[in-house]
């Protein structure tokens, strides 16, 4: 087992027990924070691979946690929120978390969203990765920008490219419509942004083997999208 | 204009001596006056007394003089009688001179005491209208107006009867002086026709039926009274009464009648600030207590889910260990979840506190979110999503979250008043400026008397008992009376109708938008969809 330590930092020690319970078999170690202020020294000495966090801390607001460990950390952020609006949970992704998981939320689904948070936090540190590459049954090369599944070559417009491209380089992370919008089109605002679901929705039907049950591009609602890589 | 008895006394007195005063001492040098001197000196007394005593003093005294100078300075003396005919001259010219002077000063002097007034008048109005401003309480204010008003016509007592907006009646709402008097059947005259009335002091009663409803000005046919009731008019609505009162009667001069007027309209203006402030303090206690049961129901939600979040997580663990009893704890703690949702959610829509964000979206997007957050929910029912691949993507203008709320709700129903083995059928269109998205099923229908009730919050059909699993996953009665409320908050709605061949049909429908193809991108080349898994019947 790699040495994948994770920090959940939570001032409910009910919720702390679901997720060291949860994770226990997916990791090497889970530690405990009771706040915030805990949390960035757990954080700050134990360099976590991955943070679990809370945003109803009694000390300190959830993005100036995540704020503070994004100074020092690239380790993902996965934040669990139970009342908080689109917009807020979209200004704590640009701010810096990777993920967010809304209470109550099954086992399942958290695990697998802390797994695919770890993964991509390792492919990341392994530098390129090789191309052209595999996911699912779809052949891509990013470089070269051909997209075959089988024999069959899938054309793309050059904006498709760039969202599959971000897509695929953040798999596992959720990106708000802002981040998709700044990396495709390299502007912070602009009208082009009303179009980005509509180019999502193209990209969708070239690239889903079922448009409407995705499994690579999944939608956030009010959120944004992430890409789920298959194993 | 009349002149109170103290005032106009010591004048007549004080001049009257002087006149016998001159007289006296012209008579003792009379061998060394002539006539003209004679008249030229009375005639000073005239105008003095006619300055500071008015015109009737001075028309008195002047007349006096004639007499005087006849009788004294005039040969033959001692008598009336006039020597020479030029004497006459001096007499006339004495009298006219006196009378003429003495009616130009009154003028003047009348005009100075109107201008004098209305200055006060003038004062008055702005101190009032600073006070009707300034008072930190209305009520205040309107018993500055009362006093205001009491103090310029001289009255005993000035009310202001305003009405009652909870108990819709007259209530006293400021008194200065000490006789009150209960609305009677006359003030209700006053405030239901918006004329003005009076009470003469031998109980006779005047009402003004000939003049323009809702006029506030006193007219000249208004009788001495010993209460004047004037009806308070704002925007042509009476808000209430104001009543003066006295021992003595109240007469009033034209001045007096317009001044009287334009302080009755301030009293009305104080009259409807107060019901301002008293309407915006209880809207704001409202707004207070909606922002209380808000706040409640957010903290509930809150509070709510996360030991709902341990109690998932440790049940889907048992429920692994093997116990399928778990599962069902699993399964309430979801269902917990979404009545909690679904309240809070009816409660901001009531508050009219949602905000609604629309975007351009895309509704196989919305239709795929849907089918993707009910995957746990839906235990293996087939969902037919038909979608026209080979056309471009449909794009509406609509909020994402709540569109996907609503679509999530019709499903959901769907799949719980329909049997399970039948699919649920979901399709995507757009007519001229909407876009459609219907979801029809298999069940029983909703009969023709429940259409409407259907969309009411808290309605339980009567088919409800009849789901398919036995009731296990409905909610509080909220989901089609929420989907309805949040289509129309983005310009939609949710419609029913009977399914051909049987079953329901709910279609959400929400505006749709043009894509004008600025971006320059070509129309995706038609779809190659797997046999597996999708169902086009486009």
């Amino acid at each position: 087992m790699r040495d994948d330590t994770v920090l959940i930092i939570d001032d409910e020690p009910q919720i702390r027990r679901v997720v060291r319970t949860a994770l226990q078999q997916e990791v090497s170690r889970v530690l405990e924070a009771g706040t915030g202020t805990q949390g960035i020294d757990i954080a700050a000495a134990e360099r976590p691979a991955l943070v679990v966090l809370d945003l109803g801390l009694p000390d300190l607001a959830g993005v100036d946690v995540c704020r503070e460990i994004r100074k020092w950390s690239s380790a993902p952020i996965v934040v669990l929120s139970a009342r908080h609006s689109d917009q807020e949970k979209a200004l704590l992704l640009d701010t810096g978390a990777d993920d967010y998981i809304t209470k109550p939320f099954s086992t399942l689904e958290f695990t697998a969203r802390i797994r695919a948070n770890l993964r991509r936090a390792q492919a990341a540190q392994l530098a390129m990765q090789a191309q052209p590459m595999m996911i699912g049954d779809l052949l891509v090369d990013l470089t070269a920008r051909t997209l075959k599944r089988g024999e069959s070559s899938i054309h793309l417009t050059p904006i498709e490219w760039e969202l599959l491209r971000t897509f695929v380089t953040q798999a596992g992370r959720t990106l708000t419509h802002q981040q998709l919008f700044n990396a495709v089109w390299g502007r912070a605002f602009g009208d082009p942004q009303q179009y980005l679901r509509v180019h999502v929705a193209n990209l969708r039907r070239k690239i889903e083997r079922d448009a409407v049950r995705p499994q690579l591009i999944v939608t956030e609602p009010g959120v944004g999208y992430r890409f789920e890589m298959p194993r | 204009m009349r002149l109170p008895f103290s005032r106009w006394l010591p004048a007549w007195l004080f001049w009257t001596l002087i006149l016998i005063a001159v007289t006296v001492g012209m008579i003792l040098a009379r061998g060394a006056l002539d006539q003209a001197h004679v008249a030229l000196i009375y005639l000073l007394v005239v105008l003095g007394a006619s300055a500071s005593g008015g015109r009737v003093v001075g028309v008195v005294l002047a007349c006096a003089g004639f007499a005087l100078i006849d009788y004294f300075f005039q040969r033959p003396f001692s008598t009336f009688a006039v020597g020479k005919s030029p004497d006459w001259i001096v007499l006339v010219a004495f009298l006219a001179t006196a009378t003429v002077a003495t009616q130009l000063l009154s003028r003047a002097n009348a005009e100075a005491e109107a201008a004098r007034r209305r200055a006060e008048e003038i004062d008055r109005l702005s101190s009032l209208g600073a006070e009707t401003l300034s008072v930190g309480r209305a009520e205040e204010a309107l018993t500055a107006i009362a006093k205001v008003i009491r103090d310029t016509i001289g009255a005993a007592v000035c009310e202001l009867h305003l009405r009652d907006q909870d108990r819709d009646l007259l209530v006293l709402a400021a008194r200065v002086g000490e006789i009150a008097a209960p609305p009677g059947a006359l003030m209700a005259w006053v405030f239901e026709h918006g004329r003005i009335a009076a009470e003469r002091r031998d109980g006779s009663v005047y009402r003004a039926e000939d003049a323009p409803a809702g006029s506030m000005s006193p007219g000249p046919d208004v009788p001495p009274a010993v209460a004047l009731l004037i009806p308070l008019v704002v925007h042509g609505r009476t808000v209430g009464v104001l009543r003066l009162a006295g021992r003595e009667p109240i007469v009033l001069d034209a001045g007096e009648r317009r001044f009287l007027a334009a302080l009755a309209y301030y009293a009305a203006l104080g009259a409807e600030r107060v019901r301002l402030v008293s309407e915006a303090e209880h809207a704001e206690a409202l707004r207070e207590a909606d922002h209380l049961k808000d706040a409640l129901l957010a903290s509930v939600s809150h509070d709510l889910r996360t030991p709902l979040t341990a109690i998932k997580a440790l049940a889907h663990d048992i429920a692994g260990a093997g116990d399928e009893r778990a599962a069902v704890i699993e399964q309430q703690a979801d269902r917990l979840n979404r009545m909690v949702a679904d309240l809070l959610e009816l409660s901001r829509l009531n508050a009219g506190a949602l905000p609604v964000r629309r975007e351009l979206n895309a509704a196989e997007d919305l239709v795929g979110a849907a089918i993707q957050q009910l995957s746990g929910a839906l235990s293996g029912r087939e969902v037919r999503a038909s979608i026209a691949w080979s056309e471009p993507v449909l794009v509406g203008d609509f909020d994402f979250v709540h569109s996907l709320r609503i679509l999530v709700n019709l499903i959901e129903n769907a799949h719980k008043y329909s049997p399970p083995d039948s699919p649920v059928d979901i399709e995507v269109g757009r007519d001229e400026r909407m876009l459609r998205i219907t979801v029809a099923d298999r069940g029983p229908g909703i009969a023709p008397a429940e259409r409407d009730l259907i969309f009411e919050p808290f309605y339980r059909s009567g088919g409800a008992s009849a789901a398919p699993d036995g009731g296990t996953t409905t909610g509080a009665g909220l989901g089609l009376a929420i989907a309805r409320r949040l289509a129309e908050a983005q310009g939609g709605t949710v419609t029913y109708e009977d399914r051909p061949g049987g079953g329901s049909r709910f279609t959400l429908v929400l505006p749709a938008a043009m894509l004008d193809g600025a971006e320059g991108e070509p129309a995706p080349e038609p779809a190659r969809q797997p046999a597996g898994g999708m169902r086009a019947d486009a």
